[in-house]
């Protein structure tokens, strides 16, 4: 269960930073009072576009960001207090996090493993399973600098679920994938879900969204302007596709900072 | 923490790129430029010898063609013999000559050399004149003229001084006896004493220095720093997991590094070393190899320390790099400073400076003359030093800002 309260996160803005965004303000607010819950055995989807705070959220979750107001709690632990526990029960995977080209996919798969306290007999027992879910087995002993894009993200999936966690935190998990290891990747989550397994995601893809999310939040601009089903979304915008229901939201909230 | 530790050790030997610029480039290197310097040194000495020089001689008095031509001076000069009258223009070409190296050396009698050496009776009878002209700035120029004084004009004055006096001994009024004392280590190590401290102080940072720019800065750069930070781990557990194998690993570059420059040490001094008779060999006793060791271990812990403070602040090895130039300036300079601190009064508090004070001593235990409470401060400086890098490190790897560059 990860439980957001009130996360407000501030970037103090360097004066470059400052010309870049041609603003004159000196802190940004990436995130600004989101607050939502996502329970076991679901997909919460975070939905928005570049810039908007999904990836400061998922970080602040991953206790790899510290929120400046409100509160993250993981698994009952928050994300401040008690890191560590959290770190625990979590696994996060993004594109920039990357496994180290010099190891082989079975070396990482190890050493990770130990850092998460597994047990050896337990190691194996999950790099026979996830190896071959992933169809890397034969690849195993491969540096990960020889492996092609897809091979990587999947070896890097793979690594991230060595402790088997309770909560999969994935951010834009199909960016830059081609169709067949997107295809992969999302019956995957799919199947952790099944498992009982908390899954969070942020994407800006609408169709993605669709397919997969069971419950979406909207976030623009660092605000969470709409949360619900699909169907509530829909219903609540008088809309017929999210993308319409997306666009709708966005004019009516980007407006309000102009 | 040991997980980490074992992954920097493997990283760095599963990797031949790595292997090669740490442990068998240093060697190579070594022996490469000291086999170098020692065959150049050998070349030159050589050259010099075999080298024929042209030397004029002007007004050349009785007997001295003979004396030239028994003295083997022949074998390493040609003799050209110019008259007492020979045209200034003449003179001032041989001149011209020697400064631009194609004549080494022209020695001019002057008129009545013989008979006033030998008239001389009373002070004021005048005494003749030898002028030898030569360049200083050219090697085969020194080298001729200095053949010249020992195998010519020293014996033509000790045979000029026996016509006079009949018996020399009335020349000496005493003999001299030189006894030399020294302490046999110390003078040993002299000369090892100026150079390996400088040596091991920035050689030591310079094994350390790719590696730690690479474990810290790399890491960030490749996006894997990120993945360790998501362990549930403390991040102290993973600052020192990284430091101690990066110690480790440093610490046997230098290795390396140092049996290298010790076994290639030969190759240098075979141009020069019975010569000029140096003593090359340093016998340190077990106590003195321990304190070595600890001084090492504990400037390696430092300097590991220090660059991965610097490095984690950069964004990526490039960046990493630029920092770590000033650091290695000041090593270098640190270094430097025991090279040529000679009549510099080194007191107590100066073996307490980190790494300066380590270079003091280890020159200290070269020349066995180090004392136990300077060999102390220094091992306790460097380490009290480390632990507050450490703990600085530890700290900034808990800035969410600097670690994930956001």
């Amino acid at each position: 269960m990860i439980e957001i309260k009130n996360l407000t996160k501030v970037y103090k803005l360097s004066k470059k930073k400052m010309q870049e965004l041609k603003t004159k303000e000196t802190v940004k607010r990436a995130v600004d009072d989101v607050s939502l819950t996502a329970r076991p055995g679901e997909i919460y989807g975070l939905l928005g576009p570049n810039g908007a705070g999904k990836t400061t959220t998922l970080r602040c979750v991953a206790t790899l960001l510290k929120p400046t107001e409100g509160t993250v709690s993981v698994c009952g632990f928050d994300t401040v207090q008690n890191p560590e526990e959290v770190r625990e029960s979590i696994g996060f995977l993004t594109n920039e996090i990357k496994l180290d080209p010099h190891f082989s996919p079975k070396y990482l798969f190890g050493f990770f493993g130990r850092m998460h306290g597994v047990s050896e007999e337990e190691i194996e027992a999950r790099r026979k399973e996830l190896f071959e879910y992933f169809e890397i087995t034969e690849f195993e002993n491969k540096k990960i600098e020889e492996l092609s894009t897809g091979m990587k993200q999947k070896a890097s999936i793979a690594v991230s679920l060595v402790h088997d966690p309770k909560v999969i935190i994935f951010d834009e998990p199909t960016n830059g994938l081609d169709i067949i290891t997107a295809r992969n990747v999302t019956d995957l989550l799919q199947k952790l879900r099944d498992e009982g397994k908390l899954v969070i995601i942020s994407t800006h893809i609408m169709s993605e969204a669709e397919k997969l999310c069971d419950r979406v939040g909207i976030i623009i601009d660092g605000k969470k302007v709409m949360e619900g089903t699909l169907k509530e979304l829909l219903t609540q915008t008088e809309t017929a596709d999210l993308e319409d229901a997306f666009f709708t939201l966005y004019k009516e909230h980007h407006k309000e900072e102009n | 923490m040991k997980d980490i530790f074992k992954k920097e050790i493997f990283r760095v030997f599963s990797d031949k790129k790595m292997i090669f610029s740490l442990f068998i480039l240093p060697a190579v290197l070594m022996f490469g430029i000291y086999g170098l310097m020692g065959v150049m040194v050998k070349n030159m000495v050589s050259d010099v010898e075999k080298h024929v020089a042209i030397v004029y001689v002007q007004n050349a008095p009785e007997g001295l063609k003979d004396l030239i031509g028994q003295s083997g001076y022949l074998e390493t000069a040609e003799v050209t013999y110019l008259a007492a009258d020979a045209a200034a223009e003449e003179i001032q070409k041989i001149k011209d000559d020697i400064l631009t190296g194609n004549v080494q050396l022209m020695v001019q009698f002057e008129t009545d050399f013989l008979a006033k050496a030998q008239n001389y009776k009373n002070a004021g009878d005048p005494i003749p004149e030898v002028t030898v002209c030569y360049n200083s700035t050219q090697n085969y120029s020194s080298s001729a003229r200095g053949n010249f004084n020992s195998m010519i004009l020293a014996p033509l004055q000790t045979s000029l001084l026996q016509n006079r006096f009949g018996n020399l001994d009335l020349l000496t009024v005493f003999n001299t006896q030189e006894e030399l004392i020294i302490n046999e280590e110390k003078a040993n190590g002299e000369f090892l004493a100026t150079m390996l401290p400088y040596l091991i102080t920035f050689m030591l940072f310079a094994s350390a220095m790719g590696l730690c720019v690479d474990a810290i800065a790399g890491e960030k750069e490749r996006g894997t720093m990120a993945s360790m930070l998501l362990c549930p781990v403390k991040r102290s557990s993973i600052v020192f997991g990284k430091l101690f194998g990066l110690s480790v690993l440093s610490s046997l570059s230098s290795i390396v590094y140092a049996v290298s420059m010790i076994l290639a040490m030969p190759m240098m001094m075979g141009g020069m070393g019975e010569e000029t008779g140096l003593a090359m060999n340093i016998s340190l006793s077990p106590v003195q190899a321990l304190e070595l060791f600890a001084l090492m271990v504990s400037l390696v812990l430092i300097y590991v320390g220090a660059l991965c403070l610097v490095s984690v602040f950069a964004k990526n090895a490039k960046e990493a790099n630029a920092y770590v130039m000033p650091l290695y300036m000041i090593v270098l300079v640190l270094g430097l400073m025991t090279m040529f601190k000679s009549g510099m009064e080194t007191s107590q508090t100066m073996y307490a400076i980190p790494v300066y004070g380590t270079a003091l001593s280890i020159q200290g235990i070269i020349t066995s003359e180090i004392t136990f409470l300077q060999f102390g401060s220094s091992v306790l400086s460097n380490l009290l030093c480390t632990v507050i890098i450490v703990i600085a490190v530890a700290k900034v790897f808990n800035n969410e800002k600097i670690m994930l560059n956001a």
